[in-house]
């Protein structure tokens, strides 16, 4: 875990010291290269264990996700929401949902995401000037709205009592494959399938509907 | 010290919430439907984690629900803002005020 930490400093340090010194920008850098090697090779056995992978991950996930939120740039935005979701499906795999992960990079990452690329592109949407964040008050609502969220959702996590993280190799044989996910599929849920296939074709004839230029 | 579900757990509220602040405090309409992306994909990491821990795979069944009701969300929603774009010019929320107050 020291190495984690190490690391976050050393990655927060040089963002702050880019944004306070921003005529030395090798400088730093090189400087934060140093001392994340130091760091990588004083507790290189922490690289071998599992908790090092999920917190840098988590780090990178979290990263992401506040710059989708607060980049002026919408295309910007995009690139870190892919970037949040491959790390979702890394997590997936640490969970033992091999399938969802593959789905998650192919459908989400790669169809829905091309959807708001191609969209922004047709729109030739340029950064706003300056980050418009709602008016003064709108927006410490909905931050304090969001901290209070956050802190209900850690409430009722303290104290759930479930059970350990079984690491990868030491689970039920089948879990999260598409052999199981198909018979769940097709056979328990076969009526909610294909409830999905009506829902899909609706939002197709919808979307073909709305972007139509001219409705008669 | 041995890893718990409850790590992803905390990531997936630590998203969620960022998502839910994304929708409250953007205007831009495409950025807003990014957000509800995210709020999504973070409710997929629960199920997913929650599944991990019953031994059953019944949650992720319902992720793969959850990311065709978001397909659908963003085809649609982003079939209205191009409309909206070519009346109106602009993607921001603030301008098109016709349904409300």
């Amino acid at each position: 875990m020291h190495l984690l930490t190490g690391l976050v400093i050393v990655v927060m340090a040089v963002a702050l010291l880019r944004a306070i010194v921003p005529a030395q920008p090798t400088l730093t850098m090189l400087g934060g290269s140093i001392a994340a090697l130091v760091l990588l090779v004083a507790y290189r056995h922490d690289l071998l264990g599992t908790e090092f992978w999920a917190g840098a991950i988590g780090f990178v996930a979290i990263l992401s996700a506040l710059l989708v939120v607060l980049h002026p740039n919408p295309m910007v935005s995009v690139l870190f929401l892919i970037l949040n979701l491959l790390c979702v499906a890394l997590f997936y795999i640490m969970l033992q949902a091999h399938l969802m992960a593959v789905l998650q990079v192919i459908v989400y990452a790669g169809a829905i995401m091309v959807l708001f690329v191609f969209v922004i592109m047709l729109l030739n949407l340029r950064a706003e000037e300056g980050l418009r964040l709602g008016s003064g008050a709108e927006r410490w609502l909905a931050m304090g709205l969001g901290g209070v969220f956050a802190a209900l959702l850690f409430w009722a996590l303290r104290h759930r009592g479930g059970q350990a993280w079984a690491g990868p190799g030491r689970y039920i044989e089948g879990f999260g494959t598409a052999r199981d996910m198909g018979a769940l599929l097709f056979g328990e849920y076969l009526f909610v399938t294909e409830a999905a296939s009506v829902l899909l074709i609706a939002a197709m004839v919808g979307a073909v509907l709305l972007a139509k230029r001219r409705l008669e | 010290m041995a890893m718990r579900v409850d790590f992803f757990l905390v990531m997936a509220a630590l998203l969620f919430s960022i998502g839910c602040v994304g929708v409250l405090i953007r205007r831009n309409v495409i950025v807003m439907l990014m957000s509800i992306e995210l709020m999504l994909n973070a409710v997929n990491l629960t199920f997913v984690a929650f599944s991990h821990e019953s031994r059953s795979m019944t949650g992720h069944v319902f992720s793969l629900f959850v990311i065709t009701v978001a397909a659908c969300e963003a085809a649609v929603g982003l079939a209205i803002v191009l409309a909206l774009f070519r009346r109106r010019r602009t993607t921001d929320v603030d301008d098109v005020s016709l349904l409300r107050w």
